[in-house]
C-alpha cells in the first residue's frame, strides 16, 4: 500500500508538466496581438499595444516563453495574476479554503442524500417511490444550476429573508478587516471555532446552506442513479440470496451487506466530483458572491491570463491527482478484499 | 419524523437574516471588480471611486455642481508666466492616514512618482505632456528617439535630461508653496490636476514602505513599471476622509479618519464589494443588505426595481456622463483587402477608400440613423441628447445646435446628389462593425442597415460585430469605413473631447483620416488661452466647433443613457457628479 501510493505521488510533477505544455502550446495558436488586447481595458491602452507586446515578450516563440515561466516557477514564483491583481498564490491562498468550504459544504449532503435516495429506489423498485425518484433525479439533472441558484437566491433570500449571499455578512466583514481574527486555515466555520468566535462560524454556515442546497438538488441525482443500479445489481447476487436464506434480517442484508458492495461505483464517481468542486463551481460562486476559484479561473481563460490560466491548471491537476488517490484508498476500506501491491 | 421537524425549524431560526445595514455603515455593491489602488495606476471607475475617498488632490470637484471646484489641500493657486508656471498654496495642518503631516514635500514626491513611473495603461501620459513633455515613460521615449541601435552612453544622456526635466517641473518654493513648470502653455493643467492620480501620497510613509525613494538614486527602477505589483497597489496613506483597512479580493473597507482636517464624516463604515450578478445585487437591495448596488439599464431599474420597497431611483433629466458616443465615418479607408470595403470601387459591390469624403453621403447616413428610436425604444427615454462630442454640462457645450434626425426623403435626395449621382445609380456595399456584445451599438448599426437599405434595394449594409481586440485593432489601422464608438473623459475639460474627437491628430479623429485646417487652427488656438479670464473665449470656439462640426459631419453622435442612483431610501446625500467615479464622496453621505 505504502509503495503504491508513493509511485502515484511521483507521478503528479509528470501530470502537471503535460498539462503545462498544453496549456502554454494552446497559447501560441494566438497572435500576439490577441494575446496583447486580451490586456486592453479601455479605449485608450489601444495606444500601447506594441509596448505590452514587448513587456509581456508576447512575441517570442514558445520556447523562451516556456523557459521564462517554468524559471520562474521553479524559484517559488507563480507569477501574477491579472485578474484578481496580486500573486496568483496569495490568490490561491484566499480562494483555495473558499472553494474547499464550499465544496465540502455540497459534498457531504450529496453523497448522503444520492446515496439514501438510491438504496431508497433500488429496494422499492418499480414502486411508487422508485417511480417518484425517478422524475426527481430527472428533474433535479436537467435544472440548470444558474436557475436553481437565482431561485434560491430570489425566493428564500431575497423574499423570505432566510439565510444570505456571501461568506459573511456585512457587519462582519467590516469587523474582521481591521480586527485581529486570525486565518489558520481560510474556512470561516473551523477559524470560527479556532478563534473561540461562535458567532461566525455560525454565520458561514448560515451562508452555506443556500449555495450547497443548490449543489444537491442539481447533482445529487446522478449519484442516486448510480446508486440505485450498482444496488439493483448487488442484490440480485447469490451472497445476498444466501444472506436472506439465513435468516438475516432485511435491514442487515440491504444495508451491512449489500450496500457496502454497491457503494465503489458511487466513490468512483464522487472522488473526480469532489475535486471538481474544489476546483470551483463558477455559477454558484457568481451567484451566491462566493469568492472561490471557479470564476478566478473563467475569467482568466476569457482574458487570456495565462499566467493565472497555468497556475489554476496546475492546481487542478494537483487536486484531481490527490482526489483520484483518495478513491483508491477509499476503496479498500469499503472493500477490505481490494490490495494494491 | 419529529426528529426532521426539530431539524427544520431549526435550520431556519438560523436562517433568518437581519435585515438593514447598521446606521453608521454604507454598503456598496457594485459590478466591476478593482483593479489597482494605486493613485498613479489606477484608471478604472471601480478603483477610483475609491481612491477618491482616500486621496486628496489640490483642488477637487464641488459636490453636485458642474464644472465648479472647491480648493482642498491647496488654499489658493496662481497661474504665472502666461501660463507656464501655476503656483499652489498648500493649506496648513493636514495630517496623513499615518499622522505624518501633510508637506509640499508630498506634493513634490506624488506628481514626480507619476512622471517617473509612467505606467502605459495609466492616466500618467497626460501629466507627461504637461510637465516633461513627454506623454510616454523615460525608456521608450529614449527608443522613439534614439532608435532601437543607440548605445549605454546615448541611453544614458538621454535618461539623465529626462530626468532632469522632472525634477525641474515640480519645485518646492517653501514648505507650503508648490511651483509647477509646464513645458509648454496647456489648458487643461488645472483640471487634470483633480484627477485622482494627482492625489498626494504619503513620502515619508511610500518610501518607508519600499516604494520609489524620490531622488535619482533608484528612479531608473521605476520607469515604466507596473506599479500593482508595489505597496501602494493595496495599501494606502493619503489625507482623505476615510482611511483604508483592507482590500481583501472583492472587498474594500474603509473607515472614517479621525484625524480628518475638514467636516467628519457621518458613514464610519464603507464596505465596497464587487457583486458581479446582477440578480443577487438587486437581492441583496431588497433585503437591506446594501445600501447601494448598480443596475445596468433603464429597461431593469422600470420593470425590476421601482417596485421594491423601501428602495430609491435617484435620477434628474439635467444629470449626464461625462462622454460621448459618435458613429465615425472614415474619410480615406486604409488596409490591404480590406474586407469592409467590398470591392473598393464605386461598382455597387463595395465603396471606393474615400467614400465619406463626400459630404453628402455623410448627410445620408446622418439622416438614416433614427435618434428618436435610440432615446424612447433603447434608453426607454432616460436619455441626453447630444449636439455635438462633448458632455452637455459641460463648458463649450452648445445646445442649440440642431441635431438631424430621421429623415429618408432628405438621405434619398443627398445620396441622389453624391459622388455625381453614381451613387443611386451603382449602389455599393459596406461594413459597419461593433464591438461584440455592445448592444447599443449593435442596435445603430442594425438601424442605419434597415433605413439606408430601404431607400434603394442597390443600397447594401453587412454589420459585422468583431471581438474587443480585433475591433480596436482595426480602428487603430484606420481600415473601418463606419463604426460607432464612446469616449469618456479623462480630466475635466473640453478639450480632452474637443481635440480627440475633431482635430487631425487627435487620437479618434486620426483613425477616421479626418483632416480640416480650420479646426486644426481653431483648435490649436484656443489651447493657447490658458490666463482664467480667456476662458469664456476658447469655451465660445468649442461652441462654433460644434456649429461647424454640423456642417461639416467628421462624426454622428447619438444619445446616451442619462445615469441613475439606486440606493435604500433611507441614505441621504446623494447626488451625481459626473467626474467623481463614485457619483458622490462617501463623506457626504448620511442615514435617517
Amino acid at each position: 500500500m505504502f509503495n503504491y501510493i508513493t509511485r502515484r505521488l511521483l507521478q503528479i510533477p509528470v501530470v502537471l508538466f503535460v498539462l503545462s505544455l498544453i496549456i502554454m502550446g494552446l497559447m501560441q495558436l494566438l497572435s500576439p496581438e490577441q494575446r496583447a488586447a486580451a490586456f486592453v481595458t479601455s479605449d485608450k491602452q489601444i495606444e500601447n499595444l506594441d509596448l505590452i507586446i514587448e513587456k509581456y515578450h508576447l512575441r517570442e516563440g514558445f520556447v523562451v516563453q516556456y523557459k521564462l515561466w517554468a524559471g520562474e516557477v521553479l524559484r517559488g514564483n507563480l507569477g501574477f495574476s491579472r485578474i484578481s491583481k496580486e500573486p496568483v498564490l496569495t490568490t490561491i491562498r484566499k480562494r483555495f479554503p473558499a472553494s474547499m468550504e464550499l465544496a465540502l459544504a455540497a459534498f457531504v449532503p450529496i453523497v448522503l442524500v444520492g446515496v439514501w435516495l438510491g438504496t431508497q429506489a433500488a429496494t422499492h423498485r418499480d414502486s411508487l417511490l422508485d417511480q417518484l425518484l425517478r422524475v426527481v433525479a430527472i428533474v433535479g439533472w436537467s435544472l440548470p444550476t444558474f436557475v436553481v441558484a437565482i431561485w434560491l437566491v430570489a425566493w428564500i433570500y431575497g423574499g423570505l429573508g432566510w439565510f444570505g449571499i456571501g461568506r459573511l455578512p456585512s457587519s462582519l466583514l467590516i469587523e474582521l478587516a481591521g480586527g485581529d481574527f486570525k486565518k489558520y486555515t481560510g474556512l470561516f466555520t473551523i477559524d470560527g471555532l479556532l478563534n473561540g468566535r461562535l458567532d461566525i462560524t455560525l454565520e458561514a454556515l448560515k451562508r452555506l446552506v443556500l449555495p450547497a442546497a443548490a449543489l444537491v438538488i442539481v447533482v445529487s441525482a446522478g449519484i442516486m442513479r448510480v446508486m440505485r443500479s450498482s444496488m439493483l445489481d448487488e442484490l440480485g447476487k447469490d451472497y445476498v440470496r444466501t444472506a436472506r436464506a439465513k435468516g438475516l434480517a432485511e435491514k442487515t442484508v440491504v444495508y451491512k451487506h449489500a450496500r457496502r458492495n454497491a457503494l465503489i461505483p458511487v466513490i468512483t464517481m464522487a472522488g473526480p466530483m469532489l475535486g471538481r468542486m474544489i476546483g470551483g463551481i463558477v455559477v454558484i460562486e457568481l451567484i451566491f458572491n462566493f469568492p472561490g476559484l471557479g470564476e478566478w479561473a473563467a475569467k482568466a481563460a476569457l482574458q487570456l491570463d495565462v499566467t493565472t490560466l497555468l497556475a489554476f491548471v496546475m492546481l487542478i491537476g494537483l487536486i484531481m491527482a490527490v482526489a483520484n488517490l483518495l478513491v483508491d484508498i477509499a476503496y479498500v476500506v469499503v472493500d477490505p478484499r481490494i490490495r494494491y501491491e | 419524523m419529529k426528529k426532521h421537524l426539530f431539524a427544520v425549524i431549526a435550520l431556519a431560526a438560523l436562517g433568518v437574516a437581519s435585515a438593514a445595514t447598521p446606521q453608521d455603515t454604507y454598503v456598496y455593491m457594485q459590478s466591476a471588480v478593482f483593479d489597482s489602488l494605486d493613485p498613479v495606476q489606477a484608471y478604472d471607475g471601480a478603483s477610483i471611486g475609491v481612491i477618491e475617498n482616500v486621496y486628496e488632490t489640490l483642488y477637487s470637484f464641488k459636490r453636485d455642481v458642474p464644472g465648479e471646484y472647491e480648493p482642498t489641500l491647496a488654499t489658493s493657486y496662481e497661474v504665472k508666466n502666461d501660463g507656464l508656471t501655476y503656483v499652489y498654496h498648500l493649506r496648513k495642518g493636514v495630517q496623513f492616514h499615518s499622522g505624518n503631516p501633510m508637506t509640499c514635500r508630498d506634493v513634490e514626491y506624488s506628481i514626480e512618482r507619476i512622471l517617473v513611473t509612467m505606467p502605459g495603461d495609466s492616466g500618467a501620459w497626460f501629466y507627461g505632456d504637461a510637465l516633461t513633455g513627454y506623454g510616454n515613460d523615460a525608456m521608450t521615449e529614449a527608443k522613439k528617439a534614439l532608435g532601437e541601435n543607440a548605445s549605454q552612453a546615448e541611453i544614458d544622456k538621454f535618461l539623465d535630461a529626462y530626468w532632469q526635466k522632472i525634477e525641474d517641473s515640480v519645485v518646492c518654493d517653501d514648505l507650503y508653496t508648490v511651483r509647477f513648470n509646464l513645458a509648454g502653455p496647456d489648458v487643461a493643467f488645472f483640471a487634470k490636476m483633480l484627477f485622482t492620480a494627482a492625489g498626494v501620497v504619503d513620502s515619508k510613509w511610500a518610501i518607508a514602505n519600499g516604494a520609489w525613494s524620490g531622488t535619482e538614486d533608484d528612479w531608473k527602477d521605476w520607469i515604466g513599471v507596473d506599479l500593482r505589483t508595489g505597496y501602494l497597489h493595496n495599501h494606502a496613506s493619503g489625507t482623505g476622509p476615510y482611511v483604508l483597512v483592507k482590500w481583501d479580493d472583492k472587498n474594500i473597507v474603509a473607515k472614517a479618519f479621525d484625524g480628518y482636517w475638514g467636516e467628519k464624516p457621518a458613514i464610519k463604515n464603507v464596505l465596497v464589494q464587487a457583486v458581479e450578478e446582477e440578480a443577487t445585487r438587486l437581492e441583496a437591495l431588497r433585503r437591506g443588505d446594501a445600501d447601494r448596488v448598480d443596475v445596468n439599464d433603464w429597461a431593469t431599474v422600470n420593470a425590476k426595481v421601482k417596485q421594491m420597497s423601501g428602495v430609491k431611483v435617484w435620477s434628474d433629466p439635467a444629470w449626464s456622463p461625462a462622454g460621448a458616443h459618435v458613429v465615425f465615418f472614415n474619410f480615406n479607408v486604409q488596409g490591404e483587402s480590406n474586407p469592409y470595403i467590398g470591392s473598393g470601387k464605386l461598382d455597387g459591390n463595395g465603396i471606393p477608400r474615400d467614400f465619406f469624403s463626400d459630404i453628402n453621403v455623410r448627410k445620408a447616413f446622418a439622416y438614416s440613423l433614427d435618434q428618436d428610436a435610440i432615446y424612447n425604444d433603447i434608453y426607454e427615454g432616460k436619455a441626453a441628447w447630444y449636439t455635438m462630442a462633448l458632455p452637455p454640462t459641460w463648458p463649450g457645450y452648445d445646445p442649440d445646435i440642431p441635431i438631424r434626425k430621421l429623415d429618408l426623403d432628405k438621405a434619398e435626395a443627398y445620396f441622389k446628389k453624391a459622388w455625381g449621382g453614381k451613387v443611386w445609380e451603382k449602389g455599393f456595399r459596406v461594413t459597419i462593425t461593433h464591438n461584440a456584445g455592445n448592444t447599443v451599438r449593435q442596435a445603430v448599426a442594425e438601424m442605419l442597415k434597415a433605413n439606408i437599405e430601404s431607400i434603394n434595394p442597390k443600397f447594401k449594409i453587412d454589420v459585422v460585430p468583431l471581438q474587443w481586440s480585433d475591433y480596436l485593432k482595426a480602428a487603430r489601422a484606420k481600415s473601418l469605413p463606419v463604426w460607432p464608438l464612446g469616449w469618456g473623459a479623462d480630466y475635466a475639460d473640453p478639450d480632452n473631447f474637443i481635440h480627440p474627437f475633431y482635430h487631425s491628430e487627435g487620437s479618434l479623429a486620426k483613425r477616421q483620416n479626418f483632416k480640416n485646417p480650420e479646426f486644426d487652427k481653431l483648435i490649436e488656438y484656443a489651447r493657447t488661452l490658458v490666463r482664467p479670464d480667456q476662458q469664456e473665449e476658447r469655451f465660445a470656439i468649442y461652441r462654433k466647433i460644434g456649429r461647424m462640426a454640423y456642417d461639416v459631419i467628421p462624426n454622428v453622435p447619438y444619445p446616451r443613457q442619462s445615469p441613475f442612483i439606486i440606493t435604500r431610501d433611507n441614505l441621504q446625500g446623494v447626488y451625481y457628479n459626473s467626474m467623481i467615479s463614485g457619483d458622490f464622496y462617501w463623506k457626504d453621505l448620511s442615514k435617517k
